[in-house]
């Protein structure tokens, strides 16, 4: 028995095994214990509505998905560079990270519905914006982390080599902060999506994933909900895999030290 | 008596080491104290700033006659600086003295009982989450099996976006939640959201926190013949306390959008997320209104976090931790 | 190599043919220790000495029951080591001083007086009782943070005997300190092993440390880990002349040659 364990948990095994069983209980118990009209459908049921919607979610997911990529991808570039010049210019270093926190504090979805009357209701400015902010945070305040953590007698050996600002924040400051920027990226990806749908509640294309869901809900159809929540369940779950995979790609000598198994 | 000088130079250890003991322990509050204020200067000075930007790009705007939305490319990023669209601060800020509509109370009165009801929902997610998150937490790290895995799921899980489907939970409460001694309100809903947003944070970084004791630490135990959940008590736990007022920190602004996000899509009455939508539909009658709700929720946002951030570090200090 | 037999009823250690190996039968297989024999007497101060991979390391987490034997035996105080390890018949100190952050030194003192379920009036006699005897009496509510790495190290020894073990085991628990600050603690340990007769077995890679604290120094040498030699110190009682005394040096010398035997 001990055994039948030990090979259950090995790395691999485990999540394969949880995941089925999960998934075989949902089926199971939702079957049997009640018929339709439920709330969360099985999850067979979930996926014949996903096929049935296809082209409509495809819409959806490509309106939504472009949102959430651009705001991405424009929010890390920002923050990326706030970080840079923050670093490289120590402006206000020791209270811009406690400011940075407490101002991603506030509810930045709260500025939704100003900025759809700023940048228009069905454009996709107003959503972008959004998801820009939410992402930016988490994204600069680890940058400018892992770009302060970098090893003091790395730096000074290369001071000793004469080597200029830039390029010691090229060989050792980057370096350091990649494991940290990858992290904040990671999180951002499942922020966007979040971000950008719930965004799209305060009024938009209604066309996109957001309404598509409420819709679907509002008529309690809510297999083609959940139908439409799990296309943006995938698009996180692509942007964290890609996420993952340009981390292993840009840091390979990183991936041999991650998740050493502790006890 | 010798003097502080005398006693740091003198020969003997003992006393070197006091002095210096005693030295550190004044000189860390005294440090604390200051940055502390200097991280609040900071913050007015942000503040105000913003305003001051607000103003000048307003004034810019007007002065040209609001040409910047028609520009190419940057146009659709430069707003109209009209007052429908950016009403003038001074209106914003006096609006929160203006009696609410059908009341007769002060909208800043109105916005404050809001934000109250929508603090309580996520208060109540919040502990939920923490609760759920930990118990997570300390399975995860006493059985291999799930922390294997299970991990991977729990991760996922917050590619699921909950938020986006608030109106079936309400529709699920209703339904379902009877099974509860109370009567299920709708607001206990938008509550499942803030729980569902804080259990993730808590259970992943209480996890770390329980792993990261140095194998030396865990050895000790051994060597005191503990058990594992005096281990637990004892070592993990406290091990884990900066590591989970990391994730307290994020939930805790995590659970006030989800109550905010919630109350909307729910079409729970009586909070801000409530108000922030009536506003934003009523925009043409008062553009000061919306303008001042949302400051209203940044204001929630901050002294929620602020509260928790503040009990950090004071718990912290106690124990002479780094915050993390 | 045989360790001489011992005059005494019970040894407080008694380490009988002795292997370990660490990962077995895979491609990183190591063979930490090999057929070692050892004996200690009660009141001893032992230290193990050798080159890295020499064992000395594991032999002592092995005499601890931290972690098993894959051949031979080990006995603590007449006992098997596990059995000794749950009645909690020793006390250690690891060099990463592993005093815990979030208690104050007196409470890092009570903590294995916790385990054992003394009451809270005992625990904090006790306590401060052995601030007393590493002479940090008044430090008791300091956090380990604010002391300096030598007073640390002075709380852990505290801590290490709070229940009044009769053996102590200690894994280089000065590496981390400044000469200075060695030489004091080094003073402190040895009067209170002559206050508390405990048997201590002390792990190092210094030789002057070794000679300076021990009865006896045992040479190890590695690959794979065994006793290669075994040297009586016989100094008497130590004063600050004691490092200049020519005795010393032939001591060390003779540390030294033997280490250098094993290709340290």
């Amino acid at each position: 028995m001990a055994r039948l364990i030990d090979l259950a948990s090995r790395p691999t095994a485990a999540p394969v095994l949880v995941g089925l069983g999960i998934l075989a209980v949902w089926e199971g118990l939702l079957r049997v214990v009640s018929p339709d009209g439920f709330v969360l459908p099985p999850p067979t049921e979930i996926a014949a509505a996903f096929v049935e919607n296809f082209d409509a979610i495809w819409t959806g997911a490509t309106i939504t998905g472009y949102v959430i990529v651009s705001g991405l991808i424009v929010g890390a570039l920002l923050a990326v560079g706030a970080a840079l010049l923050v670093n490289r210019f120590r402006i206000a270093h020791e209270a811009i990270t406690p400011l940075a926190v407490a101002i991603s504090a506030v509810p930045i979805i709260a500025l939704a519905p100003i900025f759809n009357n700023w940048f228009g209701l069905t454009s996709a400015r107003s959503k972008q914006f959004i998801v820009i902010l939410l992402v930016f945070f988490p994204i600069f305040i680890n940058t400018v982390k892992g770009l302060g953590l970098a090893d003091p007698s790395k730096i000074e050996l290369m001071r000793s080599y004469a080597a200029t600002k830039s390029r010691i924040t090229r060989e050792v400051r980057i370096p350091t902060a990649l494991p940290l920027f990858f992290t904040a990226m990671k999180v951002s990806s499942s922020l966007a999506v979040i971000g950008a749908i719930v965004a799209e509640y305060f009024g938009g294309r209604q066309d996109a994933l957001g309404p598509m869901i409420t819709q679907a809900a509002g008529l309690t159809r809510y297999a083609d909900a959940w139908a439409a929540v799990l296309a943006g369940t995938l698009i996180g779950t692509i942007l964290y895999v890609a996420t993952v995979l340009i981390e292993n790609a840009v840091m390979p000598w990183h991936s041999s030290v991650r998740t050493t198994d502790g006890r | 008596m010798a003097t502080v000088g005398e006693r740091i130079a003198s020969e003997d250890p003992v006393v070197r080491d006091q002095l210096l003991a005693e030295q550190a322990r004044s000189e860390d509050r005294r440090d604390m104290a200051v940055r502390t204020l200097r991280q609040c200067a900071v913050f007015v000075a942000f503040m105000v700033l913003l305003g001051l930007l607000y103003t000048a790009y307003k004034a810019f705007g007007t002065s040209i006659d609001n040409a910047q939305h028609d520009w190419p490319v940057v146009g659709s990023i430069l707003p109209r600086a009209d007052d429908l669209n950016m009403p003038p601060i001074s209106g914003i800020l006096s609006e929160f003295g203006e009696t609410t509509r059908g009341t007769d109370q002060s909208y800043a009165r109105t916005l404050l009982g809001e934000g109250l009801f929508t603090l309580r929902e996520a208060a109540v997610g919040f502990i939920a989450g923490v609760v759920l998150g930990l118990s997570m937490a300390i399975a995860l790290a006493r059985w291999k099996f799930l922390d294997r895995g299970f991990l991977p799921y729990i991760i996922a899980s917050q590619t699921i976006p909950l938020i986006a489907i608030a109106p079936i939970i309400v529709i699920w409460g209703r339904k379902n939640f009877d099974f509860f001694p109370w009567e299920w309100q709708d607001w206990m809903s938008v509550s499942i959201i803030a729980t569902y947003l804080t259990f993730f944070p808590v259970a992943v970084n209480g996890l770390r926190g329980l792993k990261s004791p140095e194998p030396a630490d865990l050895e000790l135990m051994d060597s005191y013949a503990a058990t594992w959940s005096e281990t637990l008590w004892r070592l993990r736990l406290p091990a884990a306390v900066p590591y989970l007022f990391s994730a307290f920190k994020i939930a805790a602004t995590a659970s006030i959008v989800g109550a905010i996000v919630g109350e909307i899509s729910a079409v729970v009455r009586g909070g801000l997320g409530r108000r922030l939508f009536s506003e934003a539909l009523n925009y043409t009658t008062g553009p000061e209104r919306l303008y001042a709700s949302v400051l209203g929720a940044a204001v929630l946002g901050i002294v929620v976090f602020l509260a928790v951030a503040g009990t950090e570090r004071l718990v912290l200090a106690r124990q002479n931790r780094e915050v993390l | 190599m045989v360790a001489p037999s011992t005059s005494s009823p019970t040894p407080a250690v008694q380490v009988q043919g002795v292997s370990k190996v660490f990962n077995p039968g895979k491609s990183n297989q190591v063979e930490a220790l090999d057929n070692v024999d050892l004996a200690i007497d009660p009141g001893e101060f032992v230290t193990l000495i050798g080159p890295s991979g020499c064992g000395k390391s594991t032999l002592l987490r092995l005499i601890a029951s931290l972690t098993d034997t894959t051949a031979g035996s080990i006995q603590v105080n007449g006992k098997g080591a596990e059995q000794a390890r749950l009645d909690q018949d020793y006390g250690m100190a690891f060099q990463k001083a592993g005093l815990f952050d979030w208690r104050t030194v007196a409470k890092n003192i009570e903590l294995p007086l916790e385990l054992m379920g003394w009451k809270s009036a005992d625990r904090k006699s006790r306590a401060l009782e052995m601030l007393e005897l590493v002479q940090l009496a008044g430090f008791g509510d300091h956090h380990p943070a604010e002391l300096s790495g030598g007073m640390q190290q002075r709380v852990a020894i505290a801590r290490a005997l709070s229940f009044e073990p009769s053996l102590l085991l200690m894994d280089e628990p000065f590496g981390a300190l400044d000469e200075m600050t060695r030489e004091h603690v080094q003073d402190e340990l040895l009067r209170i092993w002559q206050d508390t007769k405990t048997t201590v077995v002390f792990v190092t890679h210094s030789v002057p440390e070794a000679v300076y604290l021990s009865t006896r120094v045992v040479v190890m040498s590695p690959r794979p880990g065994q006793i290669s030699s075994m040297i009586d110190v016989d100094l008497g009682g130590r004063t600050e002349f004691t490092r200049d005394d020519p005795n010393f040096h032939t001591a060390v010398t003779e540390v030294r040659k033997a280490l250098r035997a094993v290709g340290a």
